[in-house]
C-alpha cells in the first residue's frame, strides 16, 4: 500500500492504471471523503524516538506527530513513511521491501518488536503509537540501530554447508529425503531482522558474548541440516557458559517473532544436542 | 594473512590517515573474522559514544517474561534465606525451639500467622513448580506460545493452592 502512495504522489495518476480498480477506487473514495467537510480528520499520535548524531550533545528524546489514518496506508510503515515525506524529512529509519521479507524495518512498536511493515496501526486514535529502536542496541540515528555485532555473529557460526570431501563440490547436487527437508521448514524462513535477538534479555546484558536467538536458531538449522557434516564442530563451539547458554527460556523471542517462528525451541533442540553429541562420538570410535 | 589483516584494521582504528582508510577500505571485505569486526563495533560505538536505545523501560511486559524474572528472584531468596537460616541456627545461642516459642509468646493471631506462613510458603512452592515447568522445556516440550501461558497459568494455580494449604496447616 505504501508503494502505492509513493507513485502517486510523485508520478500521479499514471501509475495508478497498474493497480487494482479496487485499491483505485477506494483511494478515490478516500480523496473524496478528505474533501468533504462533513468527515472528520482521525488524527493519531505517533511518538517517535530521536536521536541525531550531527547535532553535538543531543539527548534522546520522544518526538509526537500527529497523522491523519484517513489519509495514511494501514501499516506503521506507512505512517512513518507519510511522516518522512509530508511532516519531517529528516526522520530516519530502514525499509526496503514493505511486505516483511526484507527485514530492514524491524523496530519497537508500542512496546514489542516487530517489522513496521508487518504491523497495523491501532485505529483507536486516544492512544499514542510508541515507537522505539530495536532495544538496548547503540542508535545510528533515529530508528537505525548499529546492527553489526548482530551480523557479525551470524558470520561466526559459519552458516553454510560444510563438507568434510569437498571432492564431489560442484558435481552434483547434495539430495536430501523429504523428511531431512522437512526438519528445516521453520528455520530457514528466519529473515535475520534481530526483532528476537533484541527482544531477548540475555541479550541485552550479554550481547557481546550470548549469540542471541536469531543466530542460535541458525546454528541449530546448519546442525540438523542432513547434508552438512560438522553437526559435532558446530556444536562443541557453543560449549562454553555464555554462547548458547545464557538462554533461560523466557521465550520472548517466540513471542516476538514478526514471521511465527520458534527460536526458543531450536535454542531448546541445540541444549538437548549439547548433552548427547559427544557420547555418540566416543561410541562412534 | 590473518596478522597482517589484523595489524592493518587496528593502523585504520588508531590513525585516521588518509592512505590508511584507502588500504582498509580495500582489505576489510575480503576477509575480516568475526571476531575482528565484533572488536570493531564494540570500538566503534563507544568512540562514537552512540545512545543505547531503550531497553527494559519501553519493553511490554508478558506473564512469561514476569514469571520468568520471579523464579530468579525466588531463587535467591530461597538460597539466602536458607543460608542465613543454617548461619543462625549455627551462630545464635539457644536452640530452634527457643525462638519458636519466643514467636508463640508474642501471640500475634491467626490470621498473622497464617499470612506469614503464606509468605514463606509461596516462594518455595512457586519455584519448585516452575522448575517442573523448565525441566519440561529442556526435554524440549511446551514451546508454543498458548502452552507456554497455559503452563505459567497452571504453575501460578498450583503454587498458590499449595501454599495455601501449607499455611493452613
Amino acid at each position: 500500500m505504501s508503494a502505492v502512495f509513493f507513485t502517486l504522489s510523485r508520478g500521479g495518476l499514471i501509475v495508478a492504471a497498474r493497480h487494482p480498480a479496487g485499491a483505485l477506487i477506494m483511494r478515490c473514495a478516500q480523496t473524496a471523503a478528505a474533501a468533504a467537510p462533513a468527515t472528520q480528520p482521525r488524527l493519531k499520535k505517533f511518538q517517535v524516538y530521536r536521536w541525531d548524531p550531527d547535532t553535538p550533545g543531543d539527548k534522546p528524546r520522544m518526538q509526537t506527530f500527529e497523522v491523519d489514518l484517513n489519509s495514511c496506508g494501514p501499516m506503521v510503515l506507512d505512517a512513518l513513511i507519510k511522516i518522512k515525506n509530508e511532516i519531517d524529512p529528516t526522520l530516519t529509519f530502514r525499509r526496503s521491501c514493505r511486505e516483511g521479507i526484507c527485514g530492514s524495518c524491524a523496530m519497537n512498536i508500542n512496546g514489542g518488536n516487530t517489522l513496521a511493515c508487518l504491523n497495523r496501526i491501532d485505529t483507536n486514535t486516544s492512544k499514542a503509537a510508541k515507537i522505539y529502536p530495536l532495544p538496548h542496541m547503540y542508535v545510528v540515528k533515529d530508528l537505525v540501530p548499529d546492527m553489526s555485532n548482530f551480523y557479525a555473529q551470524y558470520k561466526s557460526i559459519e552458516p553454510y554447508l560444510k563438507k568434510k570431501d569437498e571432492s564431489k563440490q560442484g558435481k552434483e547436487q547434495y539430495l536430501q529425503s523429504v523428511e531431512d527437508r522437512q526438519k528445516l521448514d521453520g528455520l530457514y524462513e528466519c529473515i535475520l531482522c534481530a526483532c528476537c535477538s533484541t527482544s531477548c534479555p540475555s541479550y541485552w546484558w550479554n550481547g557481546d558474548k550470548y549469540l542471541g536467538p536469531a543466530v542460535l536458531m541458525q546454528a541449530y538449522r546448519w546442525m540438523i541440516d542432513s547434508r552438512d557434516d560438522f553437526t559435532e564442530e558446530r556444536l562443541s563451539k557453543l560449549q562454553d557458559p555464555f554462547s548458547l547458554y545464557r538462554c533461560h527460556t523466557i521465550m520472548n523471542c517466540t513471542q516476538t517473532c514478526p514471521k511465527g517462528l520458534n527460536p526458543g525451541k531450536a535454542i531448546a533442540e541445540i541444549k538437548k544436542m549439547m548433552t548427547t553429541y559427544k557420547e555418540k562420538r566416543s561410541s562412534a570410535v | 594473512m590473518a596478522l597482517l589483516l589484523r595489524s592493518l584494521a587496528r593502523q585504520g582504528l588508531s590513525l585516521s590517515r588518509p592512505q590508511s582508510c584507502v588500504l582498509l577500505r580495500h582489505v576489510v571485505p575480503m576477509g575480516t573474522s568475526a571476531k575482528e569486526e565484533m572488536n570493531k563495533f564494540w570500538a566503534k560505538n563507544s568512540r562514537l559514544n552512540r545512545p543505547l536505545s531503550p531497553h527494559i523501560t519501553v519493553y511490554r511486559w508478558s506473564i512469561p517474561m514476569a514469571m520468568s524474572i520471579s523464579h530468579r528472584g525466588t531463587g535467591i531468596g530461597l538460597s539466602t534465606g536458607i543460608s542465613l537460616f543454617a548461619v543462625g541456627a549455627l551462630a545464635l545461642p539457644g536452640d530452634f525451639a527457643h525462638y519458636l516459642g519466643l514467636v508463640q509468646s508474642l501471640s500475634l493471631g491467626p490470621a498473622i500467622i497464617a499470612s506469614a506462613k503464606f509468605v514463606l510458603a509461596f516462594p518455595v512452592m512457586y519455584h519448585t513448580f516452575n522448575g517442573i515447568r523448565h525441566l519440561l522445556w529442556d526435554v524440549g516440550k511446551g514451546f508454543k506460545i498458548p502452552q507456554v501461558y497455559r503452563s505459567g497459568y497452571i504453575v501460578i494455580a498450583l503454587s498458590l493452592l499449595s501454599s495455601v494449604a501449607l499455611a493452613t496447616l
